[in-house]
C-alpha cells in the first residue's frame, strides 16, 4: 500500500488556505503545498510532486473542473488522485465530480479538526479500492 | 497526533478566527457599498459577478471560522445571485433589486446586534466525534465542595477541570472551552468578588458557554447580578449534587436542540428568500417553496416543524393548501400560519376554520417573525415532549420505548445490523423509598436517568419502563459492546452516594441484556421481554449485576 504525505492544495481564499494548511501539516502531519489558481498548480505539480491533489470547485480565472481536466493532460500528473472541495453538496454535483474522475468530494465549511482525518479515510477506501481491482 | 500539537493547532486557530472576526466588518461594509452600487448604475453583469464570488468566499470563511448563522445567510444570497447569473431571461425588477441590496446591506447587523451575538460566537472545534464526555469547568476556592463536586460530577461521566481562581481559568480559556461552567459567586477573598468580576473578564465571557452559579449566601442582589451575567442557575451550598446536575443535562440540551425546521410558501420570491434570510439568522433552518403541487413531498422530505403559508397566490390559495395538509393524519398537528396583509375579519376565520393555526399580518417585522415563529416551534416541541416523555427523568414512557424497540429491530434485520435491548432496574428500591421518603426515591430515579443519557449514545433511545425500571435500546451495537457499556454504568451508579439529611447511601442496580444476532428472529418487544428475563437472573443472583439472555425462555 503507498501512503500519502504529499498534498498539493488549490484555493483562492487566503484565509481558509490559512487554515487548511495549518490542519493539514499541523493536525494531519501532511507535507503541504499551497497554491492560490488553478493556473500556479499546473505549474508547480511536476516539481512538487504530490500524491494527492486537494481542489477548490469554485474559483475566479480557471475553476476546479477545468484544472482537473487539464492536470488530466500533464503527462506527469495525470495519474495523481484528486479530492474536489465544494460548498456545493448536492448530490447530483458529487456525482458528477465523481464521473469527473474525482476520488472524493469533501463538503465546505470543513472542520479543520478532522480534515486530515477525512482525508486519511478517502486514501484508505482508494488503496482498498486499487487494491480490489489488482486481485 | 499529539495532545501538544493539537492545542498548538486549536490556538492557532483562534488567532487565526480573532482576525477574521475583526475584519468581517470591513468585508460586510465594503459588499453593502458594491450591492448599493446596483441601485445607482442597475444591474451589470461585472457587479453581479463581483458580489457573487464574495459572497461565496465570505459563505466559506464563515462556515470555517464557526460563524455558521452568517454563513449561512451569505450562502442563500450567493444562490439568488446565482440564479440571475445563470439564467439570463429571469426578470429582475426594480423590486427584487432593492431587495437583494437591503438583504446584502443587512448581514452587518447579524455580527452587530447583540442577541444573535450567540449564534454567531458558536464553538469553534466541534466535539471529537468518538469524545462526548462534557468538559466542566470549575471555579471555586472551597477545597471540600470542590472534592465532593468533582467526584459525584465524575461518576456522572463528566470531566471536570478544577481551577483556584478566576485569572487561572482565564490563562486555560486562551486554548481550550468548556462545556458549561460552574463558579462560586463569593469566592472566600473578598476582592474576588466574581460575580462583579465577570462583567470585566472578557475572555470567560466570550467561552460562550451556559454559566452555573454556586453560593454559600442566597440574596436577591446576588441573584440579580447572577441573571444579569446570564447565568442558568443558582445554587445555595450545601448543594443537592443531583439537583445540580439535573439542571446541567437541561441547560446543555437546550443547547443541543436541534434548530428548528420552518417551511415558507409564498409566491412573491423576493419577500420569501428574505423570511428565509431571517430566519437562516436567527438560527432557524428555513426552506423556500415555490410549487404548491409538491408540497407534500416537500414536507416528507424536510419535515418542518411549521409552514408559514401566504393567503393570497395565483391558482391555489393558501386555505386550499392548508386544507390539503390536515388531510393527512401524520401532519395534523403541524403548526400553519398564515401571512397576509388580509385585513377582512371573515376571511381570516374562514383561514382558521381550515386548519390554520395563526394569522400574521403583512407587513410583518424582521423581529416579529423570528419571535412568531420560534414562539411556536418551542411550543410544539414541548408538547411533543410531554406526550412521549415521563415527566420526572424526560425519558420516553412504556409505550414509546416498545414503540422505538419494534422500530429499531425491523431497521436492523434490514441492514443486517445488530441491535442491543437492555432492561434495568434499581435493587432494592422500595427500601429506599420506605426509609427515606419519595422525594429522596425520585431524586435516585432521575440520577439513573441522567447518567443513562450521559453514557450512551444520541441514536440511543432510553425508556421509564416502570416506577424503578428502564429500558435502553441500542442500534449499531452489538453484544460484547453493549456489556461493556451498561455494566461500566452499573458500576458507576453504584458509585454515586446519595443524601438524605445528614445520611449519605449508595443504591445499585441490576441489568439484562438481549442482542438481535443471538435472537435473529424477534422483534423488539419479544427481546425486551427477553432481557427482562435476564434482569430477574441477574436479581436472583444477588442484584449489582449484568446477565445476557442465552436462551429464549
Amino acid at each position: 500500500m503507498s501512503t500519502c504525505q504529499r498534498i498539493l492544495y488549490v484555493e483562492d481564499e487566503p484565509d481558509i488556505q490559512t487554515v487548511a494548511k495549518l490542519a493539514l501539516e499541523m493536525v494531519g502531519g501532511f507535507t503541504v503545498k499551497t497554491c492560490s489558481s488553478g493556473e500556479e498548480a499546473l505549474d508547480e505539480a511536476a516539481d512538487f510532486m504530490p500524491d494527492l491533489i486537494l481542489l477548490d470547485v469554485m474559483m475566479p480565472g480557471m475553476d476546479g473542473p477545468t484544472t482537473f481536466n487539464r492536470f488530466r493532460e500533464q503527462p506527469i500528473a495525470a495519474k495523481i488522485p484528486i479530492v474536489f472541495m465544494t460548498a456545493k453538496i448536492q448530490p447530483s454535483e458529487i456525482a458528477y465530480y465523481k464521473s469527473l474522475g474525482a476520488i472524493d468530494v469533501i463538503a465546505k465549511p470543513f472542520d479543520p479538526m478532522t480534515l486530515a482525518d477525512q482525508i486519511r479515510i478517502i486514501w484508505e477506501k482508494r488503496e482498498q479500492n486499487v487494491h480490489f481491482q489488482a486481485m | 497526533m499529539s495532545i501538544s500539537k493539537q492545542c498548538e493547532a486549536q490556538k492557532q486557530l483562534s488567532q487565526l478566527r480573532s482576525q477574521f472576526l475583526k475584519r468581517l466588518p470591513i468585508e460586510l461594509n465594503s459588499l453593502k457599498a458594491i450591492a448599493e452600487n446596483l441601485n445607482e448604475r442597475g444591474f451589470d453583469i461585472a457587479t453581479l459577478n463581483e458580489l457573487h464570488h464574495r459572497l461565496h468566499k465570505l459563505s466559506g470563511s464563515c462556515g470555517t471560522f464557526g460563524v455558521p448563522a452568517l454563513g449561512q445567510a451569505t450562502r442563500i444570497l450567493e444562490i439568488r445571485l446565482q440564479a440571475w447569473i445563470e439564467d439570463s431571461s429571469v426578470e429582475i425588477d426594480d423590486k427584487a433589486r432593492q431587495s437583494i441590496v437591503r438583504d446584502i446591506g443587512a448581514l452587518n447587523s447579524v455580527i452587530r446586534t447583540p442577541e444573535n451575538h450567540s449564534a454567531a460566537t458558536l464553538t469553534m472545534t466541534p466535539d471529537l466525534p468518538s469524545d462526548k464526555t462534557i468538559r466542566v469547568w470549575l471555579i471555586e476556592d472551597d477545597a471540600a465542595f470542590e472534592q465532593e463536586l468533582v467526584r459525584q460530577l465524575e461518576s456522572f461521566n463528566f470531566q471536570v477541570h478544577f481551577f483556584n481562581s478566576i485569572r487561572d481559568a482565564e490563562t486555560a480559556a486562551q486554548f481550550e472551552r468548556p462545556d458549561l461552567l460552574i463558579m462560586n459567586v463569593l469566592l472566600h477573598r473578598p476582592s474576588e468578588q466574581d460575580s462583579i468580576l465577570l462583567q470585566d473578564r472578557i475572555t470567560l465571557k466570550s467561552l460562550d458557554c451556559p454559566l452555573l452559579f454556586v453560593s454559600s449566601t442566597d440574596d436577591f442582589n446576588s441573584r440579580v447580578r447572577a441573571a444579569r451575567l446570564g447565568a442558568e442557575g443558582y445554587f445555595v451550598k450545601p448543594v443537592d449534587i443531583t439537583v445540580l446536575i439535573n439542571r446541567m443535562m437541561q441547560v446543555l440540551e437546550k443547547r443541543r436542540a436541534p434548530p428548528q425546521r420552518v417551511l415558507i410558501i409564498d409566491d412573491d420570491r423576493d419577500l420569501a428568500a428574505h423570511y428565509q434570510l431571517v430566519l437562516t439568522v436567527a438560527g432557524m433552518q428555513a426552506e423556500v417553496l415555490q410549487q404548491p403541487e409538491v408540497v407534500m413531498t416537500k414536507i416528507a422530505n424536510f419535515r418542518p416543524e411549521i409552514i408559514l403559508l401566504d393567503l393570497h397566490m395565483p391558482n391555489f390559495t393558501g386555505i386550499d393548501l392548508a386544507g390539503v395538509i390536515r388531510q393527512y393524519d401524520e401532519w395534523s398537528g403541524l403548526p400553519i400560519v398564515f401571512l397576509s396583509s388580509e385585513s377582512d375579519f371573515d376571511i381570516q376565520i374562514l383561514a382558521m376554520g381550515q386548519g390554520a393555526d395563526d394569522f400574521l399580518m403583512k407587513p410583518i417585522s424582521d423581529a416579529q417573525l423570528i419571535a412568531a415563529t420560534r414562539a411556536r416551534i418551542e411550543r410544539a416541541r414541548r408538547l411533543t415532549s410531554l406526550i412521549a416523555k415521563d415527566s420526572l427523568t424526560g425519558l420516553l414512557k412504556h409505550a414509546s420505548i416498545k414503540e422505538a424497540a419494534d422500530l429499531e429491530t425491523a431497521q436492523a434485520q434490514r441492514n443486517s445490523k445488530p441491535v442491543s435491548i437492555a432492561m434495568l432496574d434499581i435493587d432494592n428500591f422500595k427500601l429506599v423509598n420506605d426509609t427515606y421518603g419519595h422525594a429522596v426515591g425520585d431524586n435516585v430515579i432521575v440520577s439513573l436517568a441522567m447518567l443513562l443519557r450521559q453514557r450512551l449514545r444520541h441514536s440511543d433511545i432510553i425508556g421509564r419502563y416502570g416506577g424503578e425500571e428502564f429500558a435502553a435500546v441500542l442500534p449499531e451495537c452489538d453484544q460484547a459492546d453493549a456489556y461493556r457499556l451498561l455494566d461500566d454504568i452499573r458500576n458507576q451508579f453504584a458509585n454515586i452516594r446519595f443524601r438524605h439529611r445528614s445520611h449519605q447511601f449508595n443504591c445499585t442496580v441490576s441489568i439484562g441484556l438481549a442482542d438481535s444476532a443471538h435472537f435473529p428472529r424477534l422483534i423488539g418487544t419479544e427481546l425486551l421481554a427477553i432481557a427482562d428475563h435476564a434482569l430477574y437472573q441477574a436479581k436472583r443472583e444477588g442484584r449489582n449485576r449484568t446477565c445476557i439472555a442465552r436462551t429464549i425462555v
